[in-house]
């Protein structure tokens, strides 16, 4: 190849010497001596002289006994493997490296010498390419100790001698007559010389290895100063192509010699080929490159080829060189075992040790490294051959097959592990309800506590007592309801002893009533009596004719009835999920249609659910109020706190007026009597009755508190047209009572009287309390000991707030007894106990004006 | 999927697992899928005289097939949610019978 129309065959008469390893024996490739590059006699240091050329009997103990092509399979020496050696210490390499820089120096001093062997040695090339390298078999011309002998382990590629001698040496070296102390026969076998294919491989492999560190020209200066070890020299044209990397990456190292060639091949990628003519080495690279001889041209492409996916000089010099897809068919690896110089063998070494781009390079690894290398080819071949196995099954599904697989999967991994994106949605309830609610509740999973539960949440969270099972639902509800309503009595019973002496002399001394009026009830002028009591007492009329048999009751329907009213209420609880917000505005029509269709449902529903409740179902003759047969069950009980959220007010009065008409059909009521000395119910009926007080009474309680004395006094009449000794006799009838009176007392001090509604709460009262009178002794469970009969003195303190005078003697004259036989027994109790009791019944005295402490 | 959905709510408590084969196995539940596996953590065998062999174990996970009853701590069951659960998938089940 030619540049600048330079003859490329012919040697560089400037260049050569430069750091490039001369080569003896170029000349004998048949070009001749140019004679106007320098005096190969001048600068050779005659040490070639000292050879005994055609001593070559102990060649064969030399170099062993290979040859000519079969050279290739020669086992030379391991002297000269000092990267094997190096390899396994590799801790020493850095200190080698600082070694090498002091040499360095030292080689730089030889170079004069060896400058002219080195131009000489650049002939060769040429005939590298012309494939005309028959040489003789390697032996004629090994020397006794080259260092190579090492190298006899290593595969016997690797033994080759580099073909990158030939590769690169022509290019950049100047025709230099071939040293004449050299015999054409040992030339070429001191070459090696492979094939014209050889030397391209070669060729790539160079271009693909890592580049040699910076400053390498004295390196190679140093190299040339054995000429008559020719095998050094050989191997000394490899490093031309070493510092290409940093002739390109690094220009302040360009090298003067032999840095051209390179630049130009790789010229394609490196900007540093432009700069290079500025180095002041470069001329005679130039110079060199003009005449670089053919065997380059093939090599050129390939280094355009190839250079795109090297890595700069810097970073293979760094280690980072990874060429994942080395070209196939590579020769050995050229660099490593040519170095003339120790130190910088062992550079080279330390960068391939690093970088396995090919198997040629195997040879220079350790046997470690080597072992690795080997296992992990092994691992990838093995890799490649399953995804061979595999491949045979390609293409048997077809898309929608693996569609339809992965859908599958996907449902099963939805089903299973639920869809973090829908919680809480409708398709997640349906399938996981119960744990997205429990969760809810518990929040002990909320991802957005800010968020307020939802409703369903809100359902179960809120229904009091009932969702804390076991005893706790025993024990805490009843305790909060019954504490709520001995409060209420309790704050009623205050407010009458503190106020009602002066009022009641007031009253008394006047002639007639003096109504007060104030801010909140203002003395009415007129005063309607309203009828809302009137109606319901007709009900119970109706109701009334029941006799009590529970024979004639379909308990199948009843129990359909109260699933109906369950899955209504759940539809209800869906829908207020879904309840559209509010209109914005008028013009919001959309919303307007949500929100009316949205009620049009829920109206639909709660008529439904209180069809379902049965409340206007006419009773069989014979039986009670399909209501209070619902009441019955245990679900219908728990479903009253729920049906109250969904019912109107409306309804809600309706369902309490026909609990209390029907309050002595009540099972709670009839079948829990109490008898004196016999206080035991049955397991069954006690757990009723609490349920009955944790899920009606304490709703019927909420209910009440929002009630007016009008609706308070027509409940009490309500009651009084039933069976008041059967009422008063069972717990939650006496709660009932007392849960009415206390209302009353409640409003009568929040709200003073008003006379028309006081009226006939006081009706309803003296008739009450006439028709309790006769039970008042025998209302106590159990006997005085059992004290079970809290509740008994808080009936009997609400009916003592309310009473007169009058009633107050009577109300004390009918327990007496029961009062003076708590007081005596508590005397005899523990302290706690007793004053327990003793609080009991003071709750009752102090409503009447008196206590405990009188008596004792 | 109630069982399942329940049987979530109850990871982190302390349940007996009784097999099929009688044997009782007490622990923290820790997983259950829609198999009703069960795996259990710091188990403890409730009769472990008589089976020594479980005494050094200490999770299993069981298979839902093999399983007879699982006691529940009473105290982690939300019994009225649970009956409007249950609710729920009957109404599930009908509907889809449909």
């Amino acid at each position: 190849m030619s540049f600048f129309g330079f003859d490329p065959t012919r040697p560089n008469p400037v260049g050569a010497g430069f750091s490039q390893a001369r080569d003896p024996f170029a000349g004998l490739s048949g070009h001749g001596d140019d004679g106007d590059a320098l005096d190969f006699e001048d600068t050779y240091d005659g040490l070639g002289d000292q050879l005994d050329e055609t001593d070559d009997a102990f060649n064969d103990d030399t170099f062993g006994n290979t040859g000519g092509s079969a050279a290739a399979a020669a086992p030379v020496g391991k002297d000269f493997d000092f990267f094997g050696q190096t390899a396994k210490v590799a801790n020493a390499i850095e200190e080698e490296h600082v070694r090498f820089n002091r040499q360095a120096p030292v080689a730089r001093a030889v170079q004069p010498a060896a400058q002219p062997t080195s131009s000489a040695a650049h002939i060769h090339a040429p005939p590298a390419a012309t494939s005309s390298y028959n040489y003789a078999p390697q032996p004629s011309y090994k020397p006794a100790r080259t260092g190579y002998e090492k190298y006899s382990q290593e595969p016997v590629g690797e033994l080759q001698v580099d073909a990158a001698l030939w590769g690169v040496a022509p290019k950049k070296h100047a025709p230099v007559p071939p040293p004449q102390t050299h015999s054409p026969a040992t030339v070429p076998a001191g070459r090696k010389i492979m094939s014209l294919e050889e030397v391209e491989a070669q060729m790539r492999a160079q271009a693909r290895r890592p580049a040699e560190p910076a400053a390498p020209s004295p390196v190679s200066q140093q190299q040339v100063q054995q000429p008559q070890v020719h095998y050094d020299q050989g191997y000394q044209f490899q490093q031309p192509t070493q510092p290409q990397a940093p002739a390109h990456a690094n220009d302040q190292q360009y090298h003067p010699g032999h840095g051209q060639p390179v630049t130009i091949l790789q010229r394609p990628q490196s900007k540093h080929a432009a700069q290079a003519p500025s180095h002041p080495a470069h001329i005679p690279a130039q110079h060199n490159a003009h005449q670089r001889p053919q065997p380059s041209a093939p090599v050129q492409p390939t280094h355009i080829l190839q250079n795109p996916s090297r890595l700069s000089g810097d970073a293979a010099r760094l280690g980072a060189h990874s060429d994942p897809t080395p070209p196939a068919g590579y020769p050995t690896h050229p660099n490593h075992r040519q170095q003339g110089s120790l130190s910088r063998q062992q550079q080279q070494q330390q960068q391939q040790q690093q970088l396995v781009t090919h198997p040629s390079q195997l040879s220079q690894l350790s046997e470690e490294e080597k072992a690795a290398y080997m296992d992990q080819e092994a691992k990838r071949a093995k890799r490649n051959h399953k995804i061979f196995l595999m491949s045979r099954d390609n293409g048997i599904m077809t898309p929608q097959d693996k569609n339809f697989v992965t859908r599958i999967q996907l449902q099963q991994l939805v089903a299973a592990t639920g869809n973090p994106n829908d919680h809480g949605t409708d398709e997640s309830l349906v399938e996981d309800f119960y744990y997205q609610v429990h969760n809810q509740i518990q929040g002990g999973h909320r991802q957005h506590p800010s968020q307020p539960l939802n409703n369903f949440a809100q359902t179960y969270l809120f229904q009091t007592g009932s969702r804390h099972g076991g005893l706790r639902r025993h024990h805490r509800g009843p305790e909060n309801h019954m504490q709520r309503m001995e409060q209420q009595v309790q704050r009623a019973v205050e407010a009458a002893k503190n106020k009602p002496k002066n009022k009641q002399l007031v009253i008394e001394g006047s002639l007639g009533k003096i109504s007060f009026s104030n801010a909140k009830t203002p003395k009415p002028l007129l005063n309607i009596k309203r009828n809302d009591t009137a109606g319901e007492t007709a009900r119970p009329s109706s109701a009334h004719k029941n006799i009590h048999t529970t024979s004639g009751r379909d308990k199948k329907s009843e129990l359909r009835s109260i699933e109906q009213v369950y899955s209504t209420l759940m539809k209800m609880e869906d829908h207020d999920r879904m309840m559209p917000p509010p209109p914005t505005g008028e013009a919001d029509t959309h919303a307007i249609e949500k929100v009316v269709e949205w009620n049009t449902t829920a109206q639909a529903l709660n008529k439904k659910l209180w069809t379902a409740l049965r409340v206007h179902d006419h009773p069989q003759p014979g039986g009670i109020h399909p209501f209070i047969a619902l009441l019955s069950y245990t679900k219908g009980k728990k479903a009253m706190e729920r049906i109250f959220r969904h019912a109107t007010v409306e309804q809600r009065t309706i369902i309490l007026t026909l609990i209390v008409v029907n309050l002595d059909e009540l099972d709670v009521v009839r079948g829990a009597q109490v008898a004196t000395g016999d206080i035991q119910l049955n397991a069954a009926m006690r757990e009723n009755v609490e349920l009955f007080s944790v899920a009606v009474m304490s709703t019927l309680f909420n209910f009440m508190n929002e009630l007016d004395l009008d609706l308070v006094a027509g409940v009490l009449g309500l009651v009084c047209s039933r069976n008041i000794d059967v009422i008063a006799k069972s717990r939650i009838g006496a709660s009932m009572l007392t849960m009415i009176l206390s209302r009353a007392e409640i409003i009568k001090h929040s709200s003073g009287r008003t006379s028309q509604s006081w009226q006939s709460w006081d009706a309803a009262y003296t008739q009450l309390f006439n028709l309790l009178e006769p039970s008042l002794p025998y209302i106590f469970p159990g006997t005085v000991s059992s004290g079970d009969d809290m509740y008994v003195w808080q009936l009997l303190a609400a009916i003592g707030i309310g009473a007169s005078p009058d009633q107050q003697q009577r109300l004390v004259l009918a327990v007496k007894d029961r009062v003076m036989d708590t007081v005596n027994l508590a005397k005899t109790l523990p302290h706690d106990l007793s004053a327990q009791r003793l609080q009991n019944v003071n709750l009752f005295m102090r409503s009447i004006g008196l206590d405990v402490e009188l008596l004792q | 999927m109630l069982f399942f959905s329940f049987f979530k709510t109850l990871i982190d408590q302390e349940v007996t697992v009784e097999l099929k084969n009688d044997i009782q196995i007490r622990g923290i539940l820790k997983s259950v899928d829609q198999y009703l596996n069960i795996k259990l953590e710091d188990i403890s065998v409730v009769e472990e005289l008589k089976y020594p062999h479980l005494s050094a174990v200490k999770n299993v996970f069981i298979r839902g097939s093999v399983v007879r009853y699982v006691h529940l701590p009473a105290g982690a069951v939300d019994i009225p949610l649970l009956e409007d659960a249950t609710r729920r998938e009957a109404a599930n089940q009908a509907g889809k019978a449909k």
